[in-house]
């Protein structure tokens, strides 16, 4: 669609007011033999009920009435209705339940729908809960797999790698707007860098820039540590209307934004159009712009999903409304082409915003202080709900209590580092989430806002 | 009373090695079984409408598809072709493209494909921007020289119309000198 009807640009709405009232997450491995995927789950359910919500699990279970389950491939898990299985181990039946798939953007969207469980008034406890199982099948079998969710006719044969295809746009990226190589490193350096914080990472490492650029190359420009990790592992989210989420805690977090946009599986087939603006930006801003938008260098998705969410919460300038946010950095590259479609900052430029430190801890916008998927994790049914669960963390001041416990680090068989450093953003009140699949085919933006003081 | 002949289910023998001692490199710790579950699986997966493309490509053509009714003057063939128009869902027709001033839009050597990847590595994949044609279809650059590809190199078609695979792998480009 490259002309919006005033149906389509409709701002969503929710009838009541949703709550984040706990979040849990298992950590994540490369290879993870010594459990299920069942187990993950439950051990997930574990952290957000008995260490967050500080309750029984049985007396939990008592208010929830509705289930969201948010796998990406049945190819890695190779269990079909594997939800149900996960449903019955946690000992949810005879609730109601779904499973939602979306690619990359899989936990954004079942988030969503969570969401909309609630708001609509159908359910009032919504657990939200996100795995993959990525080990069964080895790295190259797995990007194959990855791969079957590019367009089966005209692209999966062309390298069976989505690296290949987000170096396609790498290369137009440098090729459109010049930014120095070395600023797309530094989003690889600084998320490996985040991870080292992180009890759950998979990748946590100090690289400098010329390690990280000479690294081997996957695909032509893109070296290994710019890609993310391919995971095992699970995360959770519950989701609670207001009168639930103040009984289950005093301090849950309200969901103020929430938009998804879609755009063509192939980016072969996206048309020239002119750019969807922002509440802060101006037709001017683009009147010289010489290439195609979206073209090969943004994602139209993003851009949709922002749209709706700042436009939803109110948000004008996100760089200084927002205090936290989380991007789906599946490659350095993509992480750029985000800041951009988000408004961090005008198409083009969006290198200023790793450059001026804004992306960095202290900075205005602290970006990815998870780590990211370049660092920590990419169990891609679980991603964009590890993401949100970072920012609730954050949000409550609890990053400390998940991160810097030493329980945690022990509990994985990992040491605590030495230079331990505390990632949590003093007094952080609203953060965003992007979740997003394919090469763009499906993105979610997600605000969240401390829902105990907020009185819009 | 007559003792009732009772039928034995067998399991058949797999002969194929059952658990894994190490994965990723890693050695599995012993109390862990992990089995090794082998694959090998047909599809028959028809290219319905869009046979035609696939058949013409081992024929040596490269064919788009044009909306009758939202064709423009410029820019309005698929390729990738669809059979209908995404705005107005009418069918399309059949066109032959005209690859006259092709260029690489962009382009990546790709060195660790995924499995099941047909072709050699280094593999430069690329886009290809063709005048009169609304999308950049991604393919591969069958031949290469150093400092090739690059952005705006001339390209033209070339088919496999012997020994086909019935993919789109049928279908490379070759610089134009």
């Amino acid at each position: 669609m490259i002309t919006f009807g005033k149906g389509n640009l409709r701002i969503p709405r929710l009838s009541r007011s949703v709550y984040v009232v706990a979040a849990g997450m298992t950590n994540f491995r490369k290879f993870y033999p010594e459990k299920q995927t069942v187990e993950l789950c439950l051990e997930a359910m574990r952290m957000a009920v008995v260490d967050g919500l500080g309750m029984e699990p049985k007396k939990f279970k008592e208010f929830v009435n509705f289930c969201v389950y948010s796998q990406f491939a049945d190819h890695f898990g190779d269990q079909l209705l594997a939800a149900a299985k996960i449903h019955d181990y946690i000992g949810l039946d005879p609730l109601g339940n779904i499973e939602v798939k979306t690619g990359g953007a899989t936990g954004g969207s079942s988030f969503l729908a969570g969401v909309m469980a609630i708001a609509s008034g159908y359910a009032s406890c919504v657990p939200v809960i996100g795995w993959e199982r990525m080990d069964e099948v080895d790295t190259r079998q797995g990007n194959a797999y990855i791969a079957s969710a590019a367009c089966k006719d005209f692209e999966s044969e062309l390298g069976w790698s989505y690296t290949t295809y987000y170096a396609l746009m790498m290369r137009r990226y440098l090729r459109e707007y010049h930014p120095a190589r070395e600023t797309l490193a530094k989003i690889a350096q600084k998320n490996h860098h985040y991870a080292g914080f992180s009890p759950y990472s998979q990748l946590p490492g100090d690289y400098s820039l010329e390690e990280i650029m000479n690294s081997k190359i996957v695909s032509d420009p893109l070296t290994f540590p710019e890609c993310c990790v391919m995971s095992t592992g699970a995360a959770c989210l519950i989701l609670a209307d207001e009168d639930t989420a103040f009984r289950l805690t005093d301090r849950p977090v309200k969901v103020i934004g929430i938009g998804s946009g879609s755009h063509t599986l192939r980016a072969a087939d996206r048309r020239d159009m002119p750019v969807l603006l922002l509440p802060h930006e101006t037709p001017e801003m683009y009147k010289d712009r010489k290439s195609d938008w979206p073209g090969f260098t943004g994602f139209l998705a993003a851009r949709f999903a922002a749209y709706l969410a700042y436009h939803m919460a109110g948000i004008h300038n996100p760089v200084h409304e927002l205090d936290i946010l989380e991007t789906h950095d599946a490659f350095t590259v993509s992480d750029i082409q985000t800041y951009e479609d988000i408004g961090l900052r005008p198409y083009g430029r969006g290198a200023e915003f790793v450059e001026s430190g804004e992306c960095y801890l202290g900075g205005k916008l602290p970006t990815n202080l998870s780590g990211g998927l370049i660092g920590s994790m990419h169990a891609v049914g679980a991603t964009g709900i590890f993401q949100l669960a970072e920012i609730f963390w954050q949000l409550r001041s609890e990053w400390d209590k998940f991160h810097a416990d030493e329980k945690y680090w022990r509990m994985y068989g990992k040491t605590k580092p030495k230079d331990f450093q505390s990632l949590q953003v003093p007094g952080a009140k609203r953060g965003m989430a992007i979740s997003h699949a394919g090469t763009g085919s499906h993105v979610t933006a997600a605000i969240l806002h401390r829902g105990w003081s907020y009185d819009k | 009373m007559t003792s009732k002949k009772r039928t034995k289910v067998i399991i058949s023998e797999d002969y194929a090695e059952k658990l894994a001692k190490e994965w990723f490199k890693e050695k599995i710790p012993p109390e862990f079984l992990v089995r090794l579950n082998r694959k090998e699986i047909l599809h028959a997966h028809s290219y319905g409408g869009l046979s035609r493309f696939f058949k013409e490509l081992t024929e040596g053509i490269l064919c788009g598809t044009k909306c009758p009714d939202c064709g423009g003057p410029k820019g309005n063939i698929w390729l990738p072709p669809r059979v209908h128009c995404p705005d107005c869902w009418r069918e399309m027709s059949w066109v032959k493209v005209n690859t006259e001033g092709a260029k690489i839009y962009t382009h990546s050597m790709t060195n660790y494909p995924g499995a099941g990847f047909k072709g050699s590595v280094p593999c430069p994949l690329i886009s290809v921007e063709i005048p009169g044609v609304c999308t950049k279809p991604m393919s591969y650059l069958s031949e290469f020289a150093e400092g090739e590809p690059y952005i705006g190199m001339p390209v033209r078609p070339v088919f496999r119309t012997k020994n086909p695979t019935y993919t789109i792998l049928d279908l490379s480009w070759v610089p134009v000198n």
